[in-house]
């Protein structure tokens, strides 16, 4: 099952597109990374998934076919947007009361054991709460829902290292426990190589990277050597980006996965996330998408011998 | 790498190995008798790590067939990683031989690392302390004499893999795709 | 596509039937209790008053009435302290805001601060839907605040009865017209209905306006426009107005205006002063029976020389008329503004 399915999606405000030609599948059971620089339109895409928004161009289905918003997409969807939105005047109690109204699941038992755990006391009003405890509870609220997707914009950029551990501690054991699949949003990369398994890139509303981690990785290495053969080496390579000094060049190419030799005098490393995101987001021409390219680097590889 | 020594944990039912001797009456622990840590530093893939710390653990006596390995979810809240990580590196382990997954319960181990004699571990090592001599006589220093050392063992490691057929590389290029 | 994919929870009915109704009105009480505890707490407050001094002002009434020979020193003594009572609730004015800070109070904010404070992000994110939850909260808190309103009004007809129970104009009272604006709005259904109509408009400017503060600004405003030009237009044409020669109009009728023709033309409305100067010639000071008015005197002599006052008024007995027309456009409107109000939250984005 995909949890998203967008088909050219687009999403425009007055005169400006935000989001473009967003063309996505993301599969079930998978912690997946919405990455991009601020602005890249990662927000508007988590809010044409939850229904908070209805898109200009495209389409976008939740959970394996339903319409984004529609009622059972709302049932299967926990979404925490950016800034945890919690009603302030509200104690922490009302605010259990309100999501088991609002909702047809609510494991009370889990919630209340969680916010336990956290030191979070039920009668404190929520804007009492320190920015990392709001989080904890608009986590623990979403996941009480026991819903089948877990949305998150950008849920860390607030928090202090201390609270973006424990936040992402919960949603992972989310993750192992229930099986939840999550979508998080973030301009971070550092930490998502340990996090993700499935890595969306925007760029410019565009989306430029699309794919299992695992995949990408495996599809990307750096070559570096001497920069005066690095003309002749590259034309059978599909480089993504180069770096190139006085006397050594790095290229960053996109294999179609098969670990073939470098010539005499160049090395290959294997590459980060990190760093393979950064390489993309430099070069705005350049795609890794799902799909046509890995004939074209069968063939490229073949004549390059 | 290290590994760290179990900690009382208050689930799980067997007593680990290492506590046994200890005190009268006390309530059985430990689901596991060894903890994850990750290198950030290290550019080796994550799951690499934990299979590399099983097998380090595996070799100083840390770990014995019937240990049990940490439960995924352990794994993932201490360390805050993927899940499938952790899959897949106790999937990599089973691969070995190492470990086995019995359903419902966890992963155990189910064999032993085959270490290579006393007698060939010193004449490596005298073999390698020669070579050291010879590094630093050139006039390499400690990163120096590492990276020339990673270096050969990273292009060993790839033509010997490559050629086996099945690459286990240190690249993390683990063919489990559908092409 | 990695063959180790956590096991993903399993699937679930994909048709949901949506959550029962009842469960928002736990929340919408607890999410907009301060603005209803405030509301309350305003109209008990001020029911305790209105019921103290209506007391006291039936019981003088009381004693007005019963009072005989009506002419007499004694009774025109009780009849000017019942007059002199309370005064400045005597023109309904003072109610006038009411229905308009109750429904800008509680019909602003409802939408506009989910909207500027970002918790729409959260409410409309759960399970029951965004127009359901609008739907359940618009329709709880107009019924609340309506069935307030109307309760407050039955209060308020009551302290005003004495004012217009028939008879006593003439009396001793000046006449007083039901349909007059300020005290037509205090009673039957129209009070409740200006709170239900400010509470839409309210709502509409929040879902507009998207902030608290200028959505209560903007609901004031259009109440009150909306407000004067029922009270300086509408009202006086609901029904076609009637005319009349009879220079004797009941105090209790709205009088709308009066003119003159002459030979059923129109001549002027108000008698130019030339013209006066010309026929109707002033008459020396002291002549003529005490109660002769100046007013009297030009009707009298305008009418000796073939000019006609025509009068165009609402007599009293279309009050119940009046209140259901104004009634029912208010309801029809307040229905039309919430549905607006729903139809954008549906349409609205984040």
């Amino acid at each position: 099952m995909n949890v998203i399915e967008a088909s050219g999606l687009g999403k425009r405000y007055g005169g400006t597109w935000a989001l473009r030609e967003c063309s996505l599948t993301i599969p079930a059971g998978h912690v997946a990374a919405l990455v991009g620089p601020n602005g890249a339109g990662k927000t508007t895409l988590l809010n044409l998934a939850v229904g908070l928004m209805a898109p200009s161009a495209g389409s976008v289905t939740v959970l394996g076919g339903l319409p984004a918003g529609s009622l059972a997409a709302l049932d299967g969807i926990a979404f925490v947007a950016q800034d945890t939105p919690l009603y302030k005047n509200l104690s922490v109690a009302d605010m259990l009361h309100l999501t088991r109204n609002l909702n047809r699941r609510f494991d009370d038992r889990y919630v209340k054991g969680r916010l336990d755990d956290l030191g979070i006391p039920l009668p404190r009003k929520a804007a009492r709460l320190s920015g990392g405890q709001q989080a904890q509870l608009a986590l623990s609220l979403a996941l009480a829902r026991r819903p089948r997707l877990l949305v998150l914009d950008e849920p860390v950029a607030m928090l202090d290292p201390i609270a973006r551990h424990d936040f992402m501690a919960t949603v992972l054991t989310a993750a192992a426990d229930d099986g939840v699949s999550v979508l998080l949003s973030s301009h971070v990369l550092a930490e998502l190589e340990r996090v993700a398994d499935y890595l969306v890139l925007l760029s410019h509303g565009r989306v430029q990277v699309a794919g299992d981690v695992d995949d990408l990785l495996a599809c990307h290495r750096v070559v570096t050597g001497p920069t005066a053969q690095a003309d002749r080496y590259s034309e059978g390579l599909n480089v993504v980006h180069a770096r190139r000094g006085e006397a050594q060049v790095h290229f960053l190419v996109r294999t179609n996965g098969s670990a073939d030799p470098v010539p005499q005098g160049w090395e290959a490393h294997p590459v980060g996330l990190e760093e393979l995101a950064l390489a993309y987001l430099r070069e705005p021409g350049a795609a890794a998408l799902p799909g046509p390219a890995r004939g074209d680097d069968a063939q490229l590889s073949a004549a390059m011998r | 790498m290290e590994i760290d020594k179990p900690i009382s944990k208050p689930s799980g039912a067997e007593p680990s190995r290492l506590d046994a001797g200890g005190e009268e009456g006390s309530p059985a622990v430990a689901g596991s008798a060894i903890e994850f840590r990750l290198d950030p530093s290290s550019g080796m893939p994550t799951y690499l790590q934990l299979v590399q710390q099983v097998e380090h653990a595996l070799r100083l006596g840390y770990l014995k067939p019937g240990d049990q390995l940490p439960k995924v979810r352990d794994a993932v809240a201490s360390l805050v990683i993927n899940p499938n990580t952790v899959l897949k590196a106790y999937r990599n382990l089973e691969a070995k031989g190492l470990a086995a997954g019995r359903p419902g319960q966890g992963t155990f181990i189910t064999a032993t690392l085959s270490q290579a004699g006393l007698p060939e571990l010193t004449g490596l090592r005298r073999a390698l302390s020669g070579w050291v001599v010879s590094a630093d006589a050139a006039g390499l220093d400690d990163s120096a004499i590492v990276a020339l050392f990673t270096s050969v063992l990273r292009d060993f490691r790839e033509r010997h893999d490559s050629s086996a057929g099945r690459p286990d590389t240190a690249d993390g290029g683990e063919a489990e795709r559908v092409a | 596509m990695s063959a180790l994919a956590m096991p993903a929870r399993p699937e679930q009915n994909a048709s949901v039937r949506p959550l029962p109704w009842r469960r928002m009105i736990w929340v919408t009480w607890r999410q907009h209790r301060f603005p209803l505890t405030g509301v309350a707490v305003l109209l008990g407050g001020l029911a305790v008053y209105v019921w103290l001094v209506g007391r006291q002002l039936h019981h003088a009434y009381a004693l007005a009435s019963a009072c005989h020979p009506a002419g007499s020193p004694v009774c025109s003594v009780l009849a000017s302290s019942f007059q002199s009572m309370d005064v400045q609730l005597s023109n309904g004015f003072v109610w006038q805001p009411l229905p308009a800070l109750i429904g800008a109070f509680i019909g602003a904010p409802l939408l506009a601060r989910e909207l500027e404070t970002g918790t729409f992000r959260y409410a409309w994110t759960q399970g029951f839907g965004r127009r359901r939850w609008t739907l359940a909260k618009l329709v709880l808190l107009a019924t609340t605040v309506t069935a307030a309103a109307a309760a407050f009004s039955v209060l308020l007809s009551w302290y005003y009865q004495p004012y217009f129970t028939a008879g006593n104009q003439g009396r001793f009272l000046t006449a007083l017209s039901p349909l007059a604006s300020g005290l037509f709005d205090l009673r039957g259904v129209v009070f409740a209905a200006w709170t239900l109509a400010a509470f839409a408009i309210g709502a509409l400017a929040g879902v507009l306006i998207r902030r608290v503060v200028p959505a209560i600004v903007a609901t004031l405003v259009a109440y009150a426009g909306l407000a004067l030009a029922a009270a300086t237009f509408l009202r006086q044409h609901y029904l076609t107005a009637l005319i009349t020669k009879n220079v004797d109009v009941p105090g209790t009728a709205l009088v709308l205006s009066q003119w003159w023709t002459k030979g059923s033309q129109f001549a002027f409305g108000r008698a130019p002063i030339t013209l006066l100067q010309r026929i109707c010639p002033p008459p020396p000071p002291k002549a003529g029976p005490g109660n002769f008015s100046k007013s009297d005197f030009v009707g009298q002599c305008l009418s000796r020389h073939g000019y006609t006052q025509l009068t165009s008024y609402q007599p009293a007995s279309r009050f119940w008329s009046f209140q259901l027309i104004e009634g029912s456009w208010l309801l029809a409107l307040s229905l039309l503004l919430i549905g607006v109000t729903i139809w954008l939250v549906h349409r609205r984005t984040a």
